[in-house]
């Protein structure tokens, strides 16, 4: 009950915040660029499978950039309201524990990741009977929909951007300049995007940043259960080391 | 039987870098129902107190008891009871005056009329969708009261809360103190470096310097030691046999003549009296300026 009135209070904060709107814009950028790139140019490689090609393509594109850029801005930014607002002080002489107020803040931040991945499987969903109108010699709707094997792979993408979510919510608390942390994150998801498409590093199972592109290659597919896995444990030890540095740290804004 | 003080620290010592000891054996008493004035030059260790009262620093030694109850076991329900400010504004800039209430307010257990109470208190009921960035920092400093107040408290701790106000928000400020302890029989602790702020609506007083206390107690016997400390200065034909003379009123010589004790306006004439009496010119009597800022001043300029 305290928990949840705690996640209440983090969620009021962001009101007023971009945070929801860019939520939502994030969201629809691969929809808007596959509509665009629809209108512009037709549907040709995905005559095949059309209907589970378009969620294939999406899954991979948002997996590899969009949703990890957006737990790296999201995971960075929101902790960061109270070192704007100088609201610390006020936060900590409420009658809440750390845990809670930490544990409140990270399931906001979840709360938000989630709204991200079902309004892009929303926004998808729309952009697929607007393309149907649009050129409906594709026969869209009446294609094949595995709608388990969609779930899947946005399942995929949650979990795989799981541990670099705790990292960078434990940096953008650390962190009173909210320039380090998205620094750190950009550097890192390139770091572990080259590790893997450039090096092929075999290091890169155990890279949290990595883990965004095993979806895409064969050679890593059978790794995506062992990934998730990882990825879970990799977010429980930050989320330890992270409330570990919160508790003993003192908030001076 | 006296009510047990509703702040109590034993021995309480804190530093923030090792070796640089910030507070040294600090024992504050604030008594149920007053309104304590937490006094001391800027850096002095205010704010390192009342942030160990409140939880935000970890204490390293001593005790802190609130209401009773050790700090450190009951944190939660201590605060539950107590309002703060601590130095600057803790507020949402993006949000609105109501809105930064509605964020604390389940945490506080505090019904939506409470709201509107609090607002009503620091007259802030009329600044509708008008968001908290665009308010002067007067207001700001009324609405963070209100959050402060929104628990309706038992205790309300501020920390320097008149900073950044003009003479007519002090003054403001200085009648809402007055009003929520004289109505809802709120103990409150005020700490500001400006006796002046604070003299006219505290009944007790705590002077801290360099992270120690000097003085504690209920203000009529800080003006009892400003009393005893009220000098008389004199310049006559003889200082040294004027001296002499008032052997038993302390004198002390100095270059504008000499300075004795005294107590109250008669004493000034029998002075006078008995240096005419024994053979001596007086060319000045004048009884030396020491209101409680110069106290203040003479007091932590002595440990300085």
């Amino acid at each position: 009950m305290k928990l949840a009135i705690a996640l209440k209070a983090e969620m009021l904060k962001t009101k007023r915040t971009a945070s929801f709107y860019f939520t939502l814009v994030g969201a629809a950028v691969i929809p808007f660029t596959f509509l665009l790139n629809l209108i512009v140019d037709g549907l040709d490689d995905t005559r095949k499978d059309p209907l589970n090609s378009i969620f294939r393509v999406a899954s991979e594109m948002n997996g590899l950039v969009i949703f990890p850029m957006f737990v790296i801005l999201v995971c960075t930014l929101l902790p960061q309201i109270e070192y704007r607002n100088n609201t610390w002080k006020q936060v900590l002489t409420a009658p809440h524990t750390k845990g809670r107020v930490f544990l409140a803040k990270f399931l906001n931040i979840h709360l938000l990741l989630f709204l991200f991945l079902v309004a892009d499987l929303i926004f998808m969903g729309v952009v697929v009977v607007a393309a149907n109108f649009i050129d409906p010699s594709l026969h869209l709707l009446q294609n094949p929909f595995d709608l388990g094997k969609v779930l899947a792979k946005w399942g995929n993408m949650y979990l795989a951007a799981l541990a670099i979510g705790s990292f960078q919510f434990w940096l953008g608390l650390r962190f009173r300049n909210f320039i380090i942390p998205i620094a750190v994150g950009l550097a890192l998801w390139l770091t572990g995007t080259l590790m893997v498409f450039e090096y092929k590093s075999s290091f890169a199972t155990y890279f949290p940043y990595s883990f965004q592109t095993f979806s895409l290659l064969p050679r890593t597919q059978p790794l995506l259960g062992q990934m998730a896995w990882t990825s879970l444990a990799y977010a429980l030890l930050f989320l330890i080391l992270g409330f570990a540095d919160f508790r003993n740290r003192r908030m001076t804004a | 039987m006296q009510a047990p003080p509703v702040i109590r620290t034993t021995g309480l010592s804190y530093h923030y870098a090792r070796g640089v000891q910030t507070l040294f054996d600090i024992n504050l008493e604030v008594p149920r129902g007053s309104i304590y004035g937490f006094l001391g030059p800027n850096g002095s260790g205010k704010t390192t107190t009342l942030s160990l009262l409140l939880g935000l620093l970890n204490k390293q030694q001593g005790d802190i008891e609130i209401f009773g109850q050790h700090l450190l076991q009951n944190r939660e329900a201590i605060l539950s009871r107590t309002g703060s400010l601590i130095e600057s504004p803790s507020l949402y800039g993006h949000l609105t005056a109501r809105e930064n209430l509605e964020v604390y307010r389940a945490t506080y257990g505090a019904s939506k009329t409470r709201i509107d109470e609090v607002l009503g208190i620091v007259g802030l009921d009329d600044t509708g969708n008008k968001v908290v960035k665009k308010f002067s920092l007067g207001m700001k400093q009324r609405l963070s009261i209100a959050l402060a107040l929104l628990p309706a408290p038992e205790l309300l701790i501020l920390d320097e809360p008149a900073n950044g106000l003009d003479p007519a928000g002090i003054i403001e400020l200085r009648a809402l103190i007055k009003r929520l302890n004289r109505d809802h029989g709120m103990t409150i602790l005020i700490s500001s470096h400006l006796l002046g702020e604070i003299e006219r609506m505290v009944s007790h007083i705590g002077i801290i310097y360099k992270g120690k206390m000097l003085f504690q107690g209920p203000l009529a016997e800080l003006q009892g030691l400003q009393r005893q400390r009220a000098r008389l200065l004199l310049r006559t034909s003889d200082n040294e046999a004027a001296c002499r003379i008032l052997r038993e009123h302390a004198p002390e010589l100095g270059e504008e003549g000499l300075s004795v004790v005294y107590d109250d306006t008669e004493q000034v004439a029998r002075i006078n009296r008995r240096l005419t009496e024994g053979g001596l010119d007086v060319y000045l009597l004048h009884p030396k300026e020491s209101d409680l800022e110069q106290l203040f001043i003479d007091l932590t300029s002595e440990h300085a």
